[in-house]
């Protein structure tokens, strides 16, 4: 059949079961066995997969965040402090740097971490003084937040 | 890290530390921990699962290791050997006489993460029951990492004098009769 007017196209049936298995036969090629050319054993198995690729896609994130975490434990392990206690400190410092940039750090400038946790020791120091009754700020850091409006 | 520019850049340095660990009169589970941390690699911020970045742990003194509480009599070592009535339990002090370092090994095996590395890094670690180590460890050493516990003296190595200034709890009477 042929359509001679263009507004007949739009009555043309979707396309055939061919390229209906073919859909999903695509995206089965890199799989194991007759999974990847047998269209009733594929469909399954990409069904499974988009659903496992679904649920990756936010295990990822958890995942990434588990991975900087760890790393910037054992840096700040490094520097003889642990993780919560770094975590904590920079919150309470108004440190607005997340883990992603911490971690990077961590790898890569070692002694702008160091820095960091310079200033989360300051302001441990300082909470402890503070809890002691003795509200003196430590010598030679400045680790109190100031409102800048 | 992702740039095409850096894509071939190395963080590991191809070398493995040796850390020395001395396990006389220390618990160890917590000669584990310190094991565990250093066999994965977790002590370094490089750190990723598939990256096998973990390090050596030399322990040595695994003889003197000391539990407290009543765990040599109580805590228990169970394993079945597969065949019927094969159920072995063996407490921590026989399990300690029959081999020193087990105790140790087992604690460690226990604290690392359950996958196909497991078996490579119980291979990065050495145990040695006594201070004797091999030449051509103690040529590889790099590190000692201090003692979880700090080591109680024992009453024999304290001096006279020092036993005789020890503040006592209560005088003894005059006809208080001691073994």
């Amino acid at each position: 059949m042929v359509f001679l007017t263009l507004s007949n196209w739009i009555r043309s049936r979707g396309a055939d079961r061919y390229w209906r298995v073919q859909e999903v036969l695509k995206n089965a090629r890199h799989f194991r066995g007759r999974k990847n050319r047998c269209f009733s054993l594929a469909v399954r198995s990409v069904r499974r997969a988009f659903v496992y690729a679904t649920k990756a896609r936010k295990a990822k994130k958890r995942g990434m965040r588990q991975l900087w975490i760890s790393r910037i434990a054992a840096a700040s392990r490094e520097h003889g402090m642990k993780y919560p206690v770094l975590i904590h400190n920079l919150v309470k410092s108004n440190v607005q740097v997340n883990r992603r940039v911490l971690c990077d750090l961590a790898i890569t400038e070692p002694r702008s971490f160091l820095a960091l946790a310079a200033l989360a020791r300051a302001r441990q120091q300082e909470g402890f003084r503070a809890a002691l009754g003795d509200g003196k700020e430590p010598a030679g850091v400045f680790s109190r937040f100031v409102q800048s409006h | 890290m992702s740039s095409f520019t850096k894509s071939a850049q190395q963080w590991a340095t191809f070398a493995r530390s040796w850390y020395l660990i001395d396990a006389r009169m220390q618990p160890p589970g917590k000669i584990a921990t310190m094991c565990s941390i250093r066999l994965q690699g977790k002590h370094k911020p490089i750190y990723h699962a598939l990256s096998d970045c973990g390090d050596h742990v030399v322990v040595m003194n695994t003889r003197h290791i000391a539990f407290s509480g009543n765990k040599w009599e109580q805590k228990v070592y169970s394993s079945h050997t597969g065949y019927p009535g094969g159920f072995k339990q063996v407490t921590a002090a026989q399990l300690h006489h029959k081999d020193p370092k087990a105790i140790v090994k087992l604690a460690v095996y226990g604290m690392l993460p359950k996958n196909l590395s497991r078996r490579t890094m119980m291979q990065r670690l050495h145990l040695f029951p006594d201070d004797a180590l091999p030449e051509d460890i103690l040529q590889n050493l790099t590190e000692e990492l201090p003692q979880p516990r700090a080591v109680p003296r024992k009453l024999s190595e304290y001096t006279q004098e020092e036993r005789q200034a020890f503040p006592t709890l209560w005088t003894p009477p005059e006809d208080f009769r001691l073994k």
